[in-house]
């Protein structure tokens, strides 16, 4: 996006500039090409400062304040690690929605990933109509972020939905799905798995990557599907696997729109759904106490940097980087 | 961002050692997402609201409101017969669902881009009056530019926080039980009445659900009005100063009185009540067909209304109709830092005491204010269900007993914690003791005690 938005007439007065550079030797065409490079890069530097980088660490210093919203931010208290103290040890729906998103990452993340995969194995083959399928599976992810596909969902998913008119033909007799505060959660779960487009797509992409030559050398040492699946596949795949993962548990713990259509903006029924994304909005927007959300905001950033860091520490001992791809 | 990133795996899969720590950094930023509307704000706290000396120029207010079609048809109506008589002045109108309503407001206030003329209810009228965002009306009333006298003292009282009149009341209203006539008629059933003890009245619940097959009234355990009101019939209030008006044994008596009458089967199955405790009108379960009676504010008749095709009764609370008082259902305010505030107090004055204008708000917002509006529109009035609530109103306003004082900073999060205590009651995951130990913890908490 940076690109597209930058000015048409640097781009054109380059070459002009360039041949006298080549003239002058070439340690000042380097410093040119550096200066050249910013400033193709500016809109994106300005983006990232005005957009991101400024009002972070405004959300930084306001973690350590009152700020209640209302307020001109003139009149904010330091208040000092009063927030972060109050999340450990006096806040029990931070707690709690600690769990919830930590059993919705768990769970979900490693189901969502195993559909994708299995799914993209399937549509690995050759056979007619193969990219209708693709097309079709890849669909419910460009759906994904909707608020109506949530909508959708509390409507199949509640007593009278299609969901459990499908069992009653099965003569059982479903529950009130999301209305429930014991499956809500799974509910909101399933949703997310069943948007496993994305992983699936990016896992094709890394299949079509694995050399041909490497199944038919192992089919010549007489493996079977399953060896050639995890001593050829599954090893050159790693480095997908563990994009897939990595991108995939940050989502799963940034879960907020389905949480928030389901539960009507709650976080219900008795907080089953309470994300911790959808608790620090609530924090912070309805009961106005921005700077706890904040506060909230940085230990769930400084967290996901940990289990990120954490991902990469295992990541060594079994993702395999071939020297066929570092080109 | 999710699309994004597949574009980028899927050019190659070799790179994405570089990929994911941008990711990870662009992706931990929610901080910077709420973060920014502050900075804005503070850049744009610096213009104060300056008066236009020309009275002809042409001035645009903004006007920010939350409710139901029926409600953006009339005051859509009611401004234009502002614009008629003052040709300068125009309105940006922007209204959606009260879910959501006060966090976009807040969000706009911490923008300083807080709407000129804004609805509020005092749910939020002492957060935003104690924080200096409305601005101070009396001034205007003393100068004879906002009339008030028309308005029954009480109801002109109750916009005034800390001594600065911080919001006209805009419609009185009262609690009102909501009843499926056409459902009870069909079943020969007799219609509730105003003064059932809450015993009468569940059991009469019991009969319907037994009779019908549909629940005879939505349990009201998580409504804060509903239990309010209750406290007040036990000689007790939501609050009394700066305190809870109430102990823990009372809501444990409030859960242990639902969970007997669920057991009785006079509501409906927790999921159910669940859905009837979300705020939107167009969900209460009395228009949903999922229990024969819904526990709503009485000016909210015809919104209900809209969305059923049965007739629809209304009368009080149970137990004794005098613990009923009658509120101000919702406040105008005007921003502090509005750049055309004496135009926007103009507004507000015109829409409380203009006959004309009355006249098209009719009771929607509840019934009007001003007294001689309040008679006119009593006798000209012919949508039904606001003549029903114009009835229910007025009958029980000679029974009406003292206004409760405006709840305190910190009422929203008492409201939200009453709806999770009792559903843990309702969904059987705690007894009502132990979630009404619960409950009063966070009320202490949520109010500062």
């Amino acid at each position: 996006m940076a690109l597209r938005t930058e000015p048409a007439p640097a781009r054109s007065s380059e070459p002009v500039n360039r041949t006298p550079a080549a003239k002058r030797g070439s340690g000042r065409r380097h410093d040119r090409d550096e200066v050249a490079g910013y400033v193709f890069l500016s809109p994106w530097l300005l983006g990232l400062m005005g957009v991101t980088a400024i009002p972070m660490l405004l959300s930084l210093y306001l973690s350590f304040t009152n700020y209640d919203v209302l307020s001109p931010l003139s009149e904010v208290e330091f208040v000092g690690w009063a927030n972060y103290r109050r999340m450990f040890t006096s806040d029990p729906s931070y707690l709690h929605s600690v769990r919830v998103t930590l059993s919705f990452a768990l769970i979900a993340v490693p189901l969502k990933l195993a559909t994708a995969l299995g799914v993209a194995l399937l549509l690995n083959r050759a056979f007619r109509g193969v990219g209708v399928f693709r097309g079709l599976f890849y669909l419910p992810s460009l759906l994904g972020g909707s608020v109506a596909l949530a909508i959708v969902w509390v409507n199949v998913f509640n007593r009278e939905g299609a969901f459990n008119s499908l069992l009653a033909v099965f003569g059982i007799e479903g529950a009130p799905w999301v209305n429930d505060p014991r499956f809500a959660l799974e509910t909101l779960m399933v949703l997310a798995i069943w948007q496993f487009g994305a992983p699936m797509v990016i896992f094709l992409a890394g299949l079509k990557q694995v050399p041909l030559e490497l199944y038919e050398a192992a089919s010549v040492d007489g493996a079977g599907a399953w060896r050639k699946f995890f001593h050829v596949t599954l090893p050159m795949l790693s480095p997908v696997i563990f994009f897939n993962l990595v991108l995939e548990t940050i989502n799963g713990f940034q879960g907020f729109t389905s949480a928030f259509v389901l539960s009507n903006g709650t976080g219900g029924p008795v907080d089953a759904t309470l994300m911790y994304t959808l608790n620090l909005y609530l924090t912070g927007f309805t009961e106005l106490e921005m700077g706890y959300a904040s506060a909230m905001a940085w230990v769930f950033l400084v967290a996901i940097a940990l289990i990120t860091t954490l991902l990469f520490a295992t990541g060594r001992f079994w993702v395999h980087y071939s020297d066929a791809e570092d080109r | 961002m999710r699309l994004a990133s597949t574009e980028v795996a899927t050019r190659t899969t070799r790179d994405h050692r570089t990929r994911y720590p941008a990711g990870r950094l662009g992706r931990g930023l929610l901080a910077a997402a709420l973060a920014l509307p502050l900075m804005l704000g503070a850049a744009a706290c610096g213009k104060d609201g300056g008066t236009t000396t020309d009275p002809n120029a042409p001035v645009e207010l903004s006007f920010f409101w939350w409710g139901g079609e029926a409600r953006a048809k009339l005051t859509e109506d009611a401004l234009a017969l502002y614009t008629k008589k003052h040709p300068n002045v125009t309105f940006k109108k922007t209204w959606q669902a009260n879910q959501g309503y006060f966090d976009k407001l807040a969000t706009l206030t911490a923008g300083g881009a807080a709407p000129d003329i804004f609805q509020i209810d005092d749910n939020f009228l002492t957060e935003y009056a104690a924080r200096n965002v409305t601005l101070d009306l009396k001034p205007y009333q003393d100068k004879g530019k906002l009339d008030l006298s028309k308005f029954p003292p009480s109801l002109a009282q109750y916009g005034v926080v800390d001594g600065k009149l911080a919001g006209v009341a805009f419609g009185e209203n009262t609690q009102g039980l909501v009843y499926n006539k056409t459902l009870l008629q069909k079943h020969s059933l007799p219609d509730p009445t105003t003064g059932m003890s809450w015993a009468d009245f569940i059991s009469w619940a019991e009969n319907v659900s037994k009779t019908t097959k549909v629940p005879g009234t939505m349990d009201p355990s998580a409504d804060y009005k509903a239990f309010w009101l209750w406290l007040r019939q036990q000689g007790k209030d939501l609050y009394k100063g700066n305190q809870l008006g109430f102990t823990e044994q009372d809501v444990t008596a409030w859960f242990d009185l639902w969970k007997g009458a669920r057991a009785r089967g006079a509501t409906p199955t927790p999921d159910v009540i669940h859905e009837g405790n979300a705020t939107d009108i167009s969900k209460q379960l009395v228009v949903t067909g999922k229990a024969a009676t819904s526990w709503v504010w009485a000016n909210q008749m015809p919104e209900l209304k809209k969305s059923t095709k049965d007739e629809l009764g209304v009368i009080a609370y149970p137990g004794d109709p005098t613990a009923q008082w009658a509120r101000a259902s919702m406040y105008f305010s005007v921003f502090r830092n509005s750049p055309h505030k004496d135009v926007a107090v103009d507004v507000v004055n015109f829409l409380a005491n203009d006959l004309e204008a009355g006249k098209v708000l009719g009771t929607e917002r509840g019934l009007p204010s001003n007294l001689d509006i309040r008679r006119t529109v009593a006798d000209s009035v012919t949508d039904t269900s606001m003549k029903l609530s114009i009835q229910i109103e007025t009958e029980l306003g000679t029974k009406f007993g003292p206004s409760p004082q405006v709840p305190l900073k910190g009422h929203s999060k008492v409201r939200s914690e009453l709806i999770k205590a009792a559903e843990e009651v309702q969904f059987g995951r705690q007894t009502p003791a132990a979630s009404a130990a619960a409950f009063f913890a966070a009320c202490k908490a949520a109010i500062g005690t």
